[in-house]
C-alpha cells in the first residue's frame, strides 16, 4: 500500500483565496450518470451551494461539532527489511545489521472538512484507505502528524475495541471498562444491569474472559462501550457481529445513543446501513477525500467504482472516481483571529 | 484488490478550489491536547477508583493459571527466603562480618525485590498494554500509577513473610544478637511509603522511556542489576574500610535511596537503633524529587503514548 501511495503527488487541501469555475451546481465534463444531475448533486451543505465559492465563509460557531483542519496521518512503523530505504551508504548497512528500520505508511492526506450538529455522518471507503486512521485522529488516540482535529467534546468510539483483561472474569471486566471510561464506582453500579442485559451473557459473566468465544467477548466489549452516552459519537463497522438476537438488542441501544449524541459518525461497508442512518456520506479513498455530500448519491458513486474495480475494469472506476473528485468542493478551515483552539477541555 | 497504481493523475484538469471556511473556535478544544499540569492531576484524581480496581483485580488473578493459584504469593517469599537460609546459614556458613547476616540478608533481598518488580511492571506499563491505550481515554499516568500500587498490593505478603523471617531465622547464627520486635519496627511503614514514592517517580519516568524507545527495557534489567550490587544487599558498607577508594565509595552508598531504605530498615529491626538521620533525608529527597520530575516528564509526553509502532 504504501508504495501505491508513495508514487502519487500530495494534493494540498489548503488552496486559499482560490476561484471556482466548477461550482456544484453546474456539472462537469465527465457527466454521463442521471445521478449527476444537478437537482440531485448536493453539495455538503445544502446551503453552501447557493453562496459564492470564492468568498470567505463564516460558520454558525454554535452548530459546529468537530471540525477537522488539514490532518493528515503517516505512521511510522518499526520495519526489519526497510535498510534500502536509508540515504548513505553507512546507513543502510547499519540498519540492515541491526534490522530495526523505520517504514513510513501514508494513511491520510491533509483532510480538511467541518461537521454541524445534529449530522449523521457515513463514511466510506476501500480497505486501507484510511477510514479507521480518520476514527482514531478524531477520538484523539493518535496526534496528526500535520493539522489538527477540533470538536466540541472529546469524540468517543464505539466498537468492539474496548480492551479487556483476559484473566478477569466478565464481570470484573464490566466494572473496570466502567471505570476506565471514566465513571464512578456509583454511575457503575447504576450502568450494571444494562450492560448485562445487553450483552446477553448473565449466565457466563463468573467466568474468566478466555473462556469466551471470540462473538461473546465482542458482545460483551460492544455493551460496555455502549454505557456512556457521548455527544459525538463513531460507530465502528465490526458491530455486525453476533447473532440475529443480539443485533436486535444492539439496533436499539444504538438507535437510544444516537438519538441522544449530538452527532454521529458511522463507519461501515454496509452501504444500506449508510443510506439508511446517515445524512451525509463521506467517501475516503487511499487517504484523501473523495466525495462529500448526500448519502443516495456518494454510494452509488461508490459502488460503481468498487463495481468496475472487482470486474478489473480499472479505466471505468478510473473514469468513476475522477468524475466523483469534479463534483467534490473542497473546504481549508480557518478561525477567526485569536479563537483557534488550544486547550483540552473546556472546563479548564 | 487490484487497484490501478494511480487514480490521481498529476496533472489534475481540474482549476485549484477550496473555499475557506471561517470559524469562531472558542466553543471547541483540540481533540487529544493534554490538559495543564493542574488540570492533568485532577483527571488522574478523578481516576483513582480506576486505577485501585485495575491493580486490585490484577494482584488477585495474577497466579490464576498456578494450581495452588493465590498461595503462591506467600509461597514464593518463602521459598525464596528458605533458600537463603539454605546457601548462606548452612552451607557457607558466611556472614562476611555482619551481626544477623540471615535477616540482614533477607532485608536486603526482599526490600530490593519491591523496588525492582514495581519499577519494572510501571516502566512496561504503556508499552505492554498498548490495547487498553487505544482504548480508552483516561489519563495515562493511570497505567503506571496502577502497576505501581499493583506491586505494593502483591508484596503485602512478602513483607509479611519477610517480617516472620527476621523473627524467626534472624539471629540463628552463632554470634548472633537475639532479635525481638520493638517500636522501632514501624520505622518500616513510613519507609516503604518513601520507596512507594520512589518507584513511582522512576516509573513514571521509565514508561516514557520505554514507549519512545522499546531499547530501554533492555537497559533496566542491567541498570537494576547493577543497582542491586552496588546497594549492600548482601554484604556490608564496612568491607570496602582500607580499600583505596573508601571515602568515595561510602559517599555513593550513603546517596543511593536503596542504600537508605535497606539501612533504616536493617538498623530498627536486627540492631534496635535508629539509623543515621541522613538516610532518612537523602531518601526523602530521592522521592520527592523524583516523584515530581516523573510526573512532569510523563505529563509532557502526553500525546504520545497511543502512537503504533
Amino acid at each position: 500500500m504504501s508504495t501505491q501511495i508513495s508514487d502519487r503527488a500530495p494534493r494540498p487541501a489548503k488552496r486559499l483565496g482560490s476561484t471556482s469555475a466548477h461550482s456544484p451546481d453546474a456539472p462537469g465534463e465527465f457527466v454521463e450518470e442521471p445521478d449527476d444531475d444537478p437537482a440531485t448533486v448536493p453539495a455538503w451543505d445544502g446551503d453552501e451551494s447557493v453562496i459564492d465559492d470564492s468568498a470567505p465563509q463564516q460558520v454558525d460557531p454554535s452548530d459546529i461539532a468537530v471540525a477537522v483542519d488539514g490532518a493528515s496521518m503517516v505512521y511510522r512503523v518499526r520495519s526489519g527489511n526497510e535498510y534500502n530505504s536509508a540515504k548513505t551508504r553507512l546507513g543502510r548497512q547499519f540498519k540492515r545489521v541491526t534490522g530495526a528500520g523505520w517504514a513510513e505508511v501514508h494513511a491520510l492526506d491533509r483532510l480538511s472538512f467541518v461537521v454541524q450538529r445534529g449530522e449523521s455522518v457515513g463514511v466510506i471507503g476501500t480497505n486501507g484507505s484510511g477510514k479507521s486512521t480518520l476514527m482514531k485522529l478524531l477520538t484523539g488516540k493518535i496526534r496528526a502528524t500535520s493539522g489538527n482535529v477540533y470538536a466540541t467534546s472529546t469524540p468517543i468510539m464505539l466498537g468492539v475495541n474496548a480492551a479487556l483483561v483476559k484473566q478477569l472474569s466478565g464481570r470484573e471486566n464490566i466494572r473496570l471498562g466502567c471505570l476506565a471510561m471514566g465513571l464512578t464506582p456509583e454511575e457503575t453500579k447504576a450502568k450494571y444491569e444494562q450492560i448485562v442485559e445487553l450483552s446477553g451473557l448473565r449466565d457466563s459473566l463468573h467466568l474468566p474472559l478466555k473462556s469466551y468465544s471470540s462473538g461473546m467477548s465482542s458482545r460483551l466489549q460492544f455493551a460496555i462501550a455502549t454505557a456512556v452516552d457521548p455527544d459525538i459519537l463513531l460507530i465502528d463497522e465490526a458491530l455486525n457481529t453476533g447473532d440475529a438476537q443480539f443485533r436486535a438488542r444492539t439496533k436499539r441501544r444504538l438507535d437510544e445513543v444516537r438519538s441522544q449524541a449530538g452527532c454521529v459518525f458511522l463507519v461501515s461497508h454496509s452501504l444500506g446501513t449508510i443510506k439508511q442512518m446517515c445524512t451525509r456520506a463521506l467517501w475516503i479513498e487511499q487517504g484523501q477525500l473523495l466525495a462529500d455530500g448526500d448519502p443516495e448519491w456518494v454510494t452509488s458513486q461508490y459502488q460503481e467504482y468498487t463495481g468496475h474495480q472487482a470486474n478489473n475494469r480499472p479505466r471505468s472506476a478510473k473514469i468513476a472516481y475522477e468524475r466523483t473528485r469534479m463534483q467534490l468542493n473542497p473546504v481549508s478551515v480557518d478561525f477567526l483571529e485569536g479563537t483557534r483552539p488550544h486547550r483540552a477541555s473546556l472546563s479548564s | 484488490m487490484a487497484a490501478p497504481k494511480r487514480l490521481t493523475s498529476v496533472d489534475d484538469p481540474r482549476p485549484e478550489r477550496s473555499h475557506v471556511l471561517h470559524l469562531d473556535g472558542s466553543p471547541l478544544i483540540r481533540v487529544g491536547a493534554k490538559p495543564g499540569l493542574l488540570q492533568y492531576l485532577r483527571e488522574v484524581w478523578a481516576f483513582r477508583h480506576f486505577i485501585i480496581y485495575d491493580s486490585h483485580s490484577r494482584v488477585s488473578s495474577s497466579n490464576t493459571n498456578d494450581s495452588l493459584g493465590r498461595l503462591w504469593m506467600v509461597m514464593n517469599p518463602i521459598l525464596n527466603g528458605f533458600a537463603y537460609f539454605l546457601v548462606f546459614g548452612l552451607l557457607l556458613q558466611t556472614s562476611r562480618g555482619v551481626d544477623n547476616f540471615i535477616g540482614y540478608l533477607v532485608i536486603g533481598v526482599f526490600m530490593f525485590r519491591y523496588t525492582t518488580t514495581s519499577i519494572n511492571s510501571s516502566a512496561r506499563s504503556i508499552a505492554g498494554q498498548q490495547s487498553v491505550v487505544q482504548a480508552f481515554n483516561f489519563p495515562r499516568a493511570c497505567l503506571p500509577l496502577a502497576a505501581s500500587v499493583r506491586e505494593l498490593f502483591s508484596n503485602v505478603p512478602t513483607f509479611v513473610i519477610m517480617f516472620l523471617l527476621v523473627l524467626v531465622l534472624g539471629d540463628v547464627m552463632p554470634g548472633d544478637d537475639p532479635i525481638s520486635v520493638s517500636w522501632l519496627w514501624l520505622l518500616f511503614f513510613p519507609v516503604v511509603a518513601l520507596s512507594f514514592m520512589l518507584n513511582i517517580g522512576l516509573g513514571l519516568l521509565l514508561a516514557r522511556a520505554v514507549s519512545a524507545y522499546e531499547d530501554v527495557k533492555h537497559l533496566i534489567s542491567f541498570a537494576t542489576r547493577i543497582w542491586f550490587y552496588t546497594s549492600a544487599v548482601f554484604f556490608a558498607t564496612n568491607r570496602f574500610e582500607g580499600t583505596p577508594f573508601e571515602d568515595e565509595i561510602l559517599a555513593i552508598m550513603h546517596v543511593n535511596p536503596m542504600y537508605c531504605v535497606l539501612d533504616i530498615v536493617r538498623q530498627a529491626w536486627l540492631y534496635d537503633t535508629f539509623a543515621d538521620p541522613s538516610r532518612w533525608i537523602v531518601l526523602a529527597s530521592w522521592a520527592v524529587g523524583l516523584l515530581i520530575i516523573g510526573t512532569i516528564v510523563f505529563w509532557q509526553g502526553e500525546e504520545k503514548y497511543g502512537r503504533e509502532k
